[in-house]
């Protein structure tokens, strides 16, 4: 059989009025030669009027296989479906989520549905935030915290009405949420679309790239956000299955709590560099080739979300270096 | 209209993937038509086929297949009805085709889509998101029903008095009593997609999102479970006397027993054209025998009697595309089998039409 070139679906969240509606406007008219397909909601911002543009309805459908918290956007399931049956070939799909819908079934869908796996990859969540409200998004609605800590990219939009210093102090505010989103500031949404779209974020060779810098010292968090992030370094090798042991129980049971994890392990007699990102409880894992002979063997991993604190994150990772 | 599909690139179908031809190929037409294959219905002695363009072509023995624009998008949905059809599109239309090509829009839901479409004697019946919209054969004005999501599958009973309705949650059906629907609820956790009665009507059964089938017992909503699929249930067909339901979704058809009392209920199914590498993406039931063609995801089809001492008979090699349609004409004289890459066989069936019909 012939290997189906995946279609990148990239996942566009962000309150009511941040810019949403003029990134699409731009992905849907601007002359870029490619075809965009976009997946709006029903109760999102003014209608877009584009032939390439499929209404949804968000609908969050517990999947029948046992696993509580495993929700997926069946509407996806069947626009996705819809859109593969296409005569002429999609570039890319941007679904459209609103402000208070949780990224998380989006991000499971690619993971549980099959036929969706087969045909499309999620390419990259990207988040756009108000400059000028989301400070106060963030302590009013949980959903804007999520959002922000999803997010591969953080769209930072309306830096133009910002005054003074305050761009500075909304950028750390994200940054405490997840220091791993790439933030892009920009007036209108003027960026360039390919810093947005075709970023192939959810690669596992993408987790590769996660900056050394932030995982050498702890961050220092703040009990004041909700959702944060914590990270871990291991010079010793892991003991394989101690941690398969230990993750897959933190996985089951605080599965909720942990929005992203991603991580590059060393294991103890493997000589492959091994490598896994996960959105709630599930995950995508594989071996990724040798070590660079340049760059020293460690084990690093990232979490973020909610009550970290409470997970024994540190003795539990410890607790898999090998003896 | 007559299409401009040309022999030529016939030939190179099969050079290309090098593979022996089958009786059926020999006897029948190749075309390789480069667009998606998503439905395709039977009207007397023609097939109508559905594409991701949106265009209809119509096969007849011995006549050069037509082609029609029906739809902007793609064609999701396709259903014969009296002597023609009734499509649904993603370009949100509900379209009566009549094999001239002529085109009546039944309904316009802009920019929702037609997903799904039933038909019977009296009525015909569309979906369009969590709406199924409902027409009697005597009116111009739809009976709409809403549920609370999205509908994955329609169906009239062959008796006529019930439509099932499948969604998420279950399948809600209605009962035709003293000129009203009476509805009542058969819940199952999970999202259902297309649904079927038993010939018999004693059995409602839907293919779920999971890699499985459920099943409820009409008279007292006894449940059913037919699960341990490798891959998701795309395509369903009763076949034979007993009857059984074949089912794609393995490297072969598994077909359930619903005779007797209990139907499947602890029987094993019956498992035919076994294939080992590839899973089987589309069952069409052999009308009048006891036989199934079992379309795979590499474009082979094979057909099988429900037997499993017996082997099977390669109707069709592989094109590298699973299959998506096949359809047995209502005469019974020619098949037609389609890929999601457009590779068409229209074939006769039996031997004997081997010269009385060229096409």
């Amino acid at each position: 059989m012939q290997q189906i070139e995946k279609v990148p679906v990239t996942v566009l969240t962000g309150f009511l009025g941040a810019g949403k509606t003029t990134l699409l406007n731009r992905i849907l008219t601007e002359n870029h030669g490619k075809r965009y397909a976009v997946i709006v909601n029903e109760f999102g911002e003014e209608g877009i009027d584009n032939d390439l543009v499929v209404d949804a309805d968000e609908e969050v459908f517990e999947m029948n296989n046992g696993c509580i918290c495993c929700t997926v956007r069946g509407d996806l399931i069947r626009i996705l479906s819809g859109l593969m049956k296409r005569a002429d070939q999609l570039d890319a799909i941007i679904v459209e989520t609103t402000g208070l819908a949780d990224p998380a079934p989006v991000a499971q869908t690619f993971f549980v549905d099959q036929d969706v796996a087969d045909r499309t990859k999620l390419d990259a969540i990207v988040s756009i935030a108000d400059a000028v409200h989301l400070d106060q998004q963030l302590g009013e609605h949980h959903e804007a915290e999520e959002q922000i800590a999803f997010a591969d990219i953080v769209l930072l939009n309306k830096t133009d009405l910002v005054k003074g210093d305050n761009l500075e102090g909304v950028q750390s505010r994200i940054r405490k949420i997840n220091p791993y989103a790439k933030i892009i500031k920009t007036a209108h949404c003027e960026t360039p679309l390919d810093q947005v779209l075709g970023l192939d974020a959810f690669s596992l060779d993408r987790v590769l790239e996660i900056e050394p810098d932030f995982l050498e010292s702890d961050h220092d968090h703040e009990h004041d956000d909700d959702v944060t992030s914590l990270s871990f370094v291991s010079e010793t090798p892991l003991d394989l299955d101690k941690f398969q042991e230990w993750f897959g129980k933190l996985l089951q049971t605080c599965g909720q709590d942990i929005l992203r994890s991603k991580g590059i392990l060393d294991f103890a007699g493997i000589d492959d560099r091994y490598v896994f990102q996960g959105v709630h409880m599930l995950m995508d894992a594989s071996p990724m080739g040798a070590w660079p002979e340049d760059k020293e063997r460690s084990s690093r991993i990232v979490f973020i979300g909610r009550n970290l604190d409470s997970m024994n994150l540190q003795e539990g990772f410890d607790a898999c270096k090998a003896a | 209209m007559q299409s401009g599909v040309t022999t030529e690139s016939i030939s190179e179908v099969a050079k290309r993937l090098n593979i022996p031809e089958t009786e059926f190929e020999r006897r029948g037409v190749r075309l390789q038509l480069g667009l998606p294959i998503t439905c395709a219905a039977t009207v007397d002695e023609a097939v109508a086929v559905g594409f991701g363009d949106g265009s209809i072509r119509v096969f007849r023995p011995g006549l050069a297949p037509t082609v029609t624009q029906a739809h902007a998008g793609v064609i999701l949905c396709m259903i014969a009805d009296r002597d023609g059809l009734l499509t649904g599109g993603d370009d949100g239309r509900f379209l009566r085709f009549s094999l001239d090509g002529t085109i009546t829009e039944l309904a316009n839901f802009g920019s929702k889509w037609v997903d799904c479409v039933a038909s019977n004697h009296s009525f015909y019946a569309c979906s369009s998101g969590p709406n199924a919209y409902l027409w009697s054969k005597d009116q111009s004005e739809p009976q709409i029903f809403e549920h609370l999501s999205t509908v994955g599958g329609l169906a009239f009973g062959p008796k006529g008095h019930r439509f099932a309705v499948a969604h998420y949650g279950g399948v809600t059906l209605r009962e035709r009593v003293k000129r009203r629907w009476k509805s009542s609820t058969f819940a199952w956790k999970g999202f259902h997609g297309a649904v079927t009665f038993s010939p018999d009507e004693k059995y409602l059964v839907t293919a779920m999102q999971e890699n499985a089938l459920h099943g409820w017992r009409l008279r007292d909503k006894g449940n059913l479970a037919m699960a341990g699929y490798p891959a998701k249930i795309k395509s369903f067909t009763w076949v034979g006397d007993t009857p059984h339901l074949a089912t794609s979704g393995a490297d072969e058809a598994i077909c359930w027993p619903f005779d007797g009392k209990f139907g499947p209920m602890e029987r094993s199914p019956v498992c035919l054209a076994k294939n080992k590498k590839q899973i089987a993406t589309y069952v069409e039931a052999l009308a009048g025998e006891q036989a199934v063609f079992v379309g795979f995801q590499d474009g082979a089809v094979m057909l099988a009697e429900v037997d499993e001492s017996k082997g099977a008979i390669a109707i069709r090699g592989s094109t590298g595309a699973e299959v998506t349609a096949i359809v047995v004409s209502n005469s019974r004289s020619h098949i037609l089998i389609g890929d999601a890459e457009g590779n068409v066989l229209w074939a006769p069936l039996w031997a004997r039409d081997y010269h009385a019909r060229d096409v």
